[in-house]
């Protein structure tokens, strides 16, 4: 049996993932954070990316495949330190993978890339630039991981590497941004902007890391869901109420809360409220025949069953 | 789910007592029209470029009721619109778009499937509050080249007027003179593989007798052009209002071409001219079969 080792294997993803996987692999994993109830025959490791004891654990453990889901995908902690995990942990774990071995890499980047431009096409294919640092300078530590993601890609073409793309996660076990923002009671938009957003169950994305994973996929995919809904639609069937407030005022509310620390949104995310960063999911559905399995109503409603 | 209704709902409902039966009648019309679109909605009702009849359906009423009772709009030939994507391309004038919005009402009252047509729009209109998502759930997008490709391949049925600002702020001696064609939209029917129908649109280029344009004064201004009509600047915004004129739209036959995107632009410009020229003869056609500018 293939051995898989998912980094980030405690968050909500990574533990849908692994169960998903347990089948037919044998499953093993790093997190920050300690998983709690971990299945008995799996060994997972507490520890930083960043640090010696990651490569011991590849040593050790010797896997096959890597599934690289380890980043800080929030803005709740210090963003230096987010950066520096995202980047340096990325690059470690790619370094690894050359110097033990592994024969496959899947690396679950984010469709925030592109960053959101009144200018974007409706369907933004792989081939976009990431422009995402131009508005939303926060999150350029997820740009230079897909940028370092896809030279891997070219420089080591007999590893199997894939990087995902994909868009809006939700789900009751997953805490992407979006959902917490979805999560909320009352939710603040922009007055006069409902841009269209695309949405995928928990369980497709789980799916399609799987189906990334066990066919060997090699490149760069959008990953996309079951559809597009304007932002107020999703909001509505979210179960939350959606307070718009006028830019002028919303913009520097954001960055005086987000500087002291109130709101974990940097105010580079309100143009993700304006204009729409919707993806053609289209290469990835060509190469692994992926067909979500969850509609958009029942996407929404299982955020909604999370709420409690 | 029973929805409580707001005064605002309140108004609108007071206002839908009171409306003449005509334009509930329209209304009505426009809304079955709409249901007929051959367009794949999905469960929340949108299409895949963020359309949303409904909403669609309430912004043309407007546009339908002056189609019907201002410009007493006439189509010939509406029935050689092929089914599946298509580019239609007519003559651009008259200051103020009225002419793509009755195209665009035409298509959809009149033709068989109706069609709503998509408009390619300024970058400027996804910046702008309200307009950015109401121009998008009307089924307009961005006229990014990707975005056009995308909506052809998808079977709809796009519009663009080659002549731009060239056209739509000529002065009146220039009327029905087609200004320069740009290339892109002959390109985009190359790549996107779709026939393109050229459309001569005829009362439009009345409807706002242009006497200059003060295109250094429009740029300073930031807009594409500063038109001197006979009634604008003198009359304000209201003076942007176009004549009652009537419009008669003609549809040629369609024109298929075989190339590719990237060719040279004297093999492109040859077959810009054929729309062109087919764009001419339809307005020669039209202006021969009408009595007068307003009847």
């Amino acid at each position: 049996m293939e051995k898989v080792l998912i980094t980030g294997i405690a968050g909500g993803q990574g533990r849908l993932l692994a169960s998903r996987l347990m089948a037919n692999f044998t499953v093993c994993g790093v997190d920050w954070a300690p998983w709690h109830g971990a299945p008995k025959d799996m060994s997972v490791y507490s520890l930083d990316l960043r640090k010696r004891k990651f490569e011991d654990v590849i040593r050790t453990e010797r896997p096959d495949a890597i599934v690289h889901l380890g980043m800080i995908r929030h803005f709740k902690g210090d963003p230096k330190r987010r950066h520096d995990v995202n980047v340096r942990g990325t690059k470690q774990m790619l370094d690894h993978s050359v110097e033990y071995g592994v024969k496959k890499v899947v690396v679950v980047s984010s469709g925030y890339v592109y960053g959101a431009f009144p200018e974007n096409p409706f369907y933004l294919d792989e081939e976009q630039p990431l422009s995402a640092s131009r508005s939303y300078p926060e999150i350029r530590d997820l740009v230079e991981v897909d940028s370092l993601a896809g030279a891997f890609l070219w420089k080591y073409p007999h590893i199997r590497t894939a990087v995902l793309r994909p868009v809006n996660v939700l789900g009751a076990n997953v805490s992407a941004m979006i959902a917490n923002y979805l999560r909320r009671e009352r939710v603040p938009t922009v007055l006069g902007f409902d841009p269209m957003m695309q949405f995928l169950h928990e369980a497709d994305m789980t799916e399609a890391i799987a189906q990334a994973l066990e066919q060997g996929l090699q490149g760069v995919f959008n990953v996309v869901g079951p559809g597009q809904v304007p932002l107020h639609t999703a909001i509505r069937e979210t179960g939350g109420r959606a307070t718009p407030i006028l830019e002028p005022l919303f913009r520097p509310a954001i960055r005086m809360l987000f500087g002291a620390g109130v709101v974990p949104w940097p105010p580079g995310a309100l143009d993700f409220l304006k204009f729409p960063v919707t993806l053609s999911g289209k290469r990835f559905a060509e190469a692994t025949g992926f067909q979500p399995l969850f509609g958009l109503a029942e996407t929404f409603a299982s955020l909604r069953e999370g709420r409690s | 789910m029973a929805e409580k209704k707001g005064w605002l709902d309140a108004i609108s409902d007071l206002a839908g007592g009171a409306m003449p039966s005509a334009v509930r009648d329209l209304q009505t019309e426009i809304a079955d029209r709409v249901r007929k679109i051959p367009t794949h909605l999905n469960e929340f009702g949108f299409d895949a470029f963020g359309m949303h009849p409904e909403t669609a359906s309430s912004q043309m009423l407007t546009a339908a009721l002056a189609y019907r009772y201002y410009f007493r709009v006439e189509t010939f030939g509406i029935e050689k619109i092929p089914s599946g994507g298509v580019l239609l391309i007519s003559n651009h004038a008259g200051q103020l778009p009225f002419d793509g919005m009755m195209l665009a009402v035409s298509m959809l009252l009149e033709g068989e499937p109706p069609r709503l047509v998509r408009g390619m729009g300024e970058y400027f209109i996804p910046q702008l509050p309200f307009m950015s998502w109401a121009a998008e759930r009307g089924g307009n997008l961005v006229g990014t080249r990707e975005n056009c490709i995308a909506l052809l391949e998808a079977g709809e049925c796009v519009m663009v007027f080659p002549e731009g600002v060239r056209g739509m702020n000529k002065t009146f001696d220039r009327r029905y003179k087609l200004q320069r064609f740009g290339q892109g939209f002959l390109r985009l029917a190359l790549q996107a593989g779709t026939p393109i129908v050229p459309i001569g649109i005829v009362g439009s280029e009345e409807q706002n007798p242009g006497l200059a344009n003060l295109e250094s004064l429009g740029k300073l201004l930031g807009m594409p052009a500063f038109p001197i009509t006979a009634t604008f600047p003198l009359l304000g915004p209201l003076g942007m209002l176009p004549l009652p004129v009537k419009y008669r739209i003609h549809f040629g036959e369609p024109l298929h071409f075989e190339g590719k995107s990237t060719d040279e632009d004297e093999v492109v410009q040859r077959k810009v001219d054929r729309v062109r020229a087919a764009i001419d003869d339809l307005l020669a056609e039209g202006r021969a079969q009408r009595e007068g500018v307003f009847r």
